[in-house]
């Protein structure tokens, strides 16, 4: 009856919401996407200037410079927001207590990001794909997990931070 | 101070299940005598007012560890323990559905 009462009252005055809350997926949290993402940055940064050496200004040319730098953007973009995600989400004080360079790890990962939107470096994007394996390295200890280095099997060849399973 | 608050979500289930309302109270003495299975209301940045179980208290009782029952609970587990100036208040009462 009191239920009743409260729910009664909750339609015309709604009661303060407190969440019992529940996440889905739970504790699936991978750098790798950040990773590919990252790779996919230098990869388009590798087209657009590959394009600009052959020249032209035809819609065709137009039409490809456009949509490799709007995957440029949007991967960049990618790379901050999975990395903001983990780093919000999943790494604790001890993390950080034990990589102290964490932060500022993850700050280069921003400002990386946000300067490969801007501008057509390969250097920059390279430096991105670095900084997030160095957060990838973070995260995996973090899990308990050595890590090993190796090319990725696609263009651009770069390195990339992977956990030995 | 008593407030009366609904909850949404299933992560305390069976303890509070959706649609619930429970009272909380912020009397001061009350907060520091929290003890391992409580119920407290709090502000988790980023989350907004959740509801947990105490699983630990640490720190002499200036931080918790909060869990949910339920394996996929938002919780310590995730965000680490729950500062004192962060709890809202104590669940005192029930009202199930």
């Amino acid at each position: 009856m009191i239920h009743q009462f409260l729910s009664s009252l909750d339609r015309r005055i709604p009661f303060r919401r407190a969440k019992a809350h529940c996440d889905v997926p739970c504790g699936i949290y991978d750098p790798i996407v950040a990773q590919i993402a990252a790779l996919t940055v230098v990869r388009m940064v590798d087209l657009i200037k590959d394009l600009e050496s052959r020249g032209g200004s035809d819609a065709a040319f137009q039409n490809s410079m456009a949509r490799y730098i709007a995957v440029k953007e949007e991967h960049a973009e990618k790379v901050k927001h999975e990395i903001r995600v983990i780093w919000g989400d999943f790494i604790k004080p001890q993390h950080v207590e034990k990589h102290p360079e964490t932060t500022e790890v993850v700050q280069k990962i921003m400002q990386l990001g946000s300067k490969s939107r801007q501008a057509v470096d390969r250097d920059v994007a390279v430096q991105l794909v670095e900084a997030v394996n160095q957060f990838a390295e973070i995260f995996w200890d973090a899990k308990g997990l050595t890590v090993k280095r190796a090319k990725a099997p696609y263009a651009p060849a770069l390195e990339l931070v992977y956990p030995n399973l | 101070m008593l407030r009366i608050l609904k909850i949404s979500g299933d992560s305390l289930q069976p303890e509070l299940e959706s649609g619930d309302f429970v009272i909380i109270g912020k009397i001061p003495g009350w907060l520091s005598r929290l003890k391992k299975g409580d119920l407290v209301a709090f502000n988790q940045p980023g989350l907004g007012l959740l509801v947990k179980q105490v699983a630990e208290v640490e720190a002499g009782g200036q931080a918790f560890v909060l869990l949910g029952t339920r394996p996929e609970s938002v919780d310590s587990r995730t965000f680490g323990a729950v500062l004192r100036e962060r709890l809202v208040g104590k669940v005192i009462y029930r009202i199930h559905r």
